[in-house]
């Protein structure tokens, strides 16, 4: 089954994700609409840890636990896609899912989907009705630098593990080298205003 | 949001800054920390200048993995979108600078011909010497009649049409560095077939041509891009910052040695406290004078308060620290702590460097935040339009105002962290050279016998993504410690102030040799030449060096560095030093590094080329390290 992977040294932190996800997930589909409208939901967050990025959504784990402890059933699993997937109607706003969230990865806000006119749960949706049609998720499509990947595991670990070894055990080259001075020089900035002198 | 410890601050490594950093964590005043704390993670694409915003088809953004797209829409390389993103930074911090120095130069114009009498010519010898120096006869001439003729060569430098070099580089410029970049525009038309250019044509022109080149469908090359960067620095640096410096010195006097306090310690607790921020010292002169006049001073008595204390920020700070001997409240990120201490009556402000944020902040305190240029408007300041011809009666509407406000003042809130150092300052190249007997042999000789290894020149900003001054103090006093001269402008000239860099025990931080002559001349190890503009000061002083040795500046043991900036004039100035045949180091890295040529051309090729590139270092021993063995290369070079 397809997964989103994130390959966070290729994350650029341009939150291209981020727009693409809000423009998406938004009934007008488009910008303009998303722009300034308070129900607009962005399902992925880019966060900064340290010099580092990484662009967190739902990583629809199996089992997935806030599936398990969700006791109005509004989640559920798409056993085509493998899409761990919310149902505003149903939602109550207890949290129960966000607190075994492992990864934060849930939030709550009057969304669009939101029936009630109050706060409901909300969290990536892999872009179900996407990638059933044979497409990718918002997110992996708007992706410029290749951070985030839509594709089998076992084909993405093959490739990946097979460009790692070209660099370990034929010292092909890695990363670009001013790409790896950058996030070096990076690194060393942020060392050094957390860790002081 | 960060937490003090052991005293200890990642922010900022001044005393005052701490302080104040603890009441805004504890107000939770907003600070230029915290907004960046905010914005991180901050773009990549940004970062390495690979974003093009130049055309609608766009943004486009490289892929500097490779993997995804490596052009733009119109197919333009990383390359070329990394080298027109840094020609336009170059265009925008040039034309800051020479704008300023084209008011200088219009006001100068109306004091000749008599249509502004509130301003003089305050220095007729500097009159006479830029006047000698542009070849504008003297003799028998009356003031007004010389001031007029330099102010209309000014002038016309701004909107010179001709092929030919602005006068002011050409009259300015040491003549091996002129003739080495007339070569070089010859050499590169024969084996090129293309015309490239660096000598300056025209201030405005420089600027424009980047406007142009950058447009959608010109300039795709980046050695031709990165080249037209440097000429356009280089007519900011002999053209209009230099033009700035000289002729604000015909109207306000050129600055003299004078010892002077720095750091928030400088705001008085009884006075009506006025704090002046920018650049441009037309207006901030006439609010110093007016401060000081007996109608402003019983007004301030009446209203309870000791008298006016007008104090600087910033480089505006810098002109009336060097001309008028005020006090020195801070640098760049001092301006919002300066308003937290609830002393501050009135902030004004002209151009340049001026955070938006001040206003809100403003808001939480009785103090009025003054904006006065028809260029930097602020939403939520008080505005009181500054115009020249009216200077005395603005400039005492301004302090009147911070009188006014006065009474407002919420005493239980006033906190003025006790802390200020002593400085030395106003080394402009005439008192240098006053200092050294007239000549610049005295120095040359110390250079020679390696008593001082060289000269280091530090210029630039405070950068949020480095602890306040940390880099700024550590990379001075690495240098000195080394029997390097620094000599510098801007807001590390206001770091090294502040840290007491600038006062006589700080000779005991130099190396002997530089220890020794600065004892014997009665000097600092670190000299204040000015502000951001006045870093021509410090083109002039290499070209005095350059043209006495009859040799190149890029053949002098001199290495610059801009260890904390922040904009776009930084850019202009490292460029116009790079220009000139000084090599810079940089920190933190301009946005080039998704550009391999352009990174090549400005860090390697440029030394081939122009006798002076860039380069970038994070830890500041290194950075002096690296400063130090260039030093020793060029000495080595000249067989000293």
């Amino acid at each position: 089954m397809k997964r989103i992977f994130v390959d966070y040294k290729k994350c650029l932190a341009c939150k291209a994700c981020e727009t693409a996800c809000a423009i998406e997930h938004h009934p007008g589909h488009s910008l303009l609409a998303a722009l300034g409208d308070r129900k607009t939901q962005v399902n992925v967050r880019v966060l900064g840890i340290e010099h580092e990025a990484f662009p967190l959504s739902c990583r629809h784990c199996e089992p997935a636990e806030c599936l398990n402890a969700c006791p109005s059933g509004a989640i559920t699993r798409d056993p085509e896609t493998g899409a761990v997937l919310l149902n505003p109607a149903l939602c109550k706003a207890c949290a129960m899912c966000a607190m075994v969230c492992p990864f934060d990865a849930i939030s709550f806000k009057h969304t669009h989907r939101a029936p009630f006119d109050r706060d409901v749960a909300y969290k990536c949706d892999l872009c179900n009705e996407r990638i059933k049609e044979g497409g990718t998720p918002a997110c992996v499509e708007a992706c410029h630098s290749g951070a985030l990947i839509y594709a089998e595991y076992d084909a993405t670990r093959s490739s990946r593990a097979a460009k790692s070894l070209r660099t370990y055990l034929l010292g092909a080259e890695g990363m670009p080298p001013l790409l790896e001075l950058f996030r070096e020089l990076r690194r060393k900035e942020f060392a050094r205003r957390s860790g002081g002198v | 949001m960060d937490v003090t410890q052991k005293g200890h601050d990642k922010r900022s490594a001044d005393p005052a800054a701490v302080e104040m950093l603890r009441i805004a964590d504890r107000e939770g005043y907003s600070t230029i920390w915290e907004r960046h704390e905010k914005q991180q993670p901050q773009c990549g694409y940004g970062q390495l200048g690979t974003c093009c915003r130049i055309c609608s088809m766009g943004p486009c953004r490289i892929d500097p993995f490779g993997e995804g797209p490596t052009r733009g829409v119109c197919g333009a390389t990383a390359d070329t979108i990394v080298a027109r993103n840094l020609a336009r930074m170059a265009a925008v911090g040039s034309s800051s600078h020479s704008d300023h120095g084209r008011k200088a130069a219009l006001l100068l114009k109306e004091v000749a011909d008599g249509t502004n009498t509130d301003y003089h010519i305050t220095d007729p010898e500097k009159l006479l010497a830029v006047a000698a120096k542009l070849g504008i006869p003297t003799s028998g001439r009356s003031l007004p009649e010389i001031a007029g003729d330099v102010a209309d060569t000014a002038i016309n430098c701004f909107g010179h049409q001709g092929e030919t070099p602005i006068v002011f580089a050409e009259k300015y410029m040491p003549k091996k560095r002129f003739q080495r970049l007339k070569e070089l525009e010859e050499t590169l038309y024969k084996a090129t077939g293309a015309k490239t250019g660096f000598l300056p044509r025209g201030i405005d022109r420089e600027a424009v041509d980047i406007l142009h080149r950058t447009h959608f469908g010109c300039d795709h090359d980046p050695l031709s891009l990165v080249a037209q960067s440097v000429r356009c620095s280089l007519s900011d640096g002999w053209g209009g910052s230099l033009i700035a410096t000289e002729m604000q010195d015909i109207l306000l006097g050129t600055p003299t040695i004078k010892t002077v306090k720095a750091n928030l310690g400088v705001l008085e607790a009884e006075s009506v406290n006025v704090v002046v921020h920018g650049h441009e010292p037309i207006l901030s002169a006439k609010v110093v004078e007016m401060a000081q006049s007996e109608a402003c001073l019983k007004a301030a008595q009446a209203v309870g308060a000791k008298r006016v204390n007008v104090v600087g920020l910033c480089c505006t700070g810098n002109e009336v620290l060097l001309r008028q001997g005020v006090g020195m409240a801070g640098n760049e990120s001092h301006s919002e702590l300066a308003i937290m201490t609830g002393a501050v009556d009135a902030m004004v402000v002209d151009v340049q460097c001026i955070f938006p944020a001040l206003a809100d902040l403003a808001s939480c305190f009785h103090t009025k935040f003054i904006t006065t240029s028809e260029q930097a408007k602020i939403p939520g300041s008080m505005h009181i339009q500054f115009e020249e011809h009216h200077a005395d009666a603005i400039a005492t509407r301004i302090v009147t105002t911070a009188i006014e406000a006065f009474p407002n003042r919420n005493k239980g809130r006033v906190y003025i962290p006790q802390h200020t150092a002593t400085a030395i300052v106003g080394f402009t190249v005439e008192e240098i050279l006053k200092a050294l007997g007239g000549t610049p042999q005295p120095l040359i000789d110390l250079i020679v016998n390696g008593t001082i290894k060289g000269v280091a020149g530090i210029v630039g900003c405070n950068n949020v993504k480095v602890q306040q001054d940390f880099f700024h103090k550590e990379l001075t006093k690495e240098l000195i410690k080394r029997d390097i001269l620094v000599i510098g402008t801007g807001c590390w000239a206001i770091a090294a102030a502040k840290d007491g860099l600038m006062d006589l025990p700080a000779q005991e931080l130099a190396g002997p040799g530089l220890k020794a002559v600065c004892k014997q001349l009665g000097i600092p190890p670190v000299l204040h030449m000015g502000s951001c503009v006045d870093c021509s000061r410090m083109l002039v002083l290499a070209g005095a060096l350059a043209d006495h040795l009859n040799v190149d500046v890029s053949d002098l043991p001199l290495v610059g560095s801009a260890p904390e900036w922040t904009t776009e004039k930084a850019v202009a100035i490292g460029t116009y030093f790079v220009g000139s045949g000084i090599p810079v180091h940089l920190w933190p890295v301009p946005p080039i590094l998704g550009g391999p040529e352009v990174t090549k051309i400005l860090t390697q090729d440029a030394k081939q080329v122009l006798g002076g590139w860039f380069f970038v270092e994070e830890d500041p021993v290194a950075a002096a390290d690296q400063m130090e063995a260039i030093i020793q290369e060029r000495r080595a070079a000249l067989g000293i």
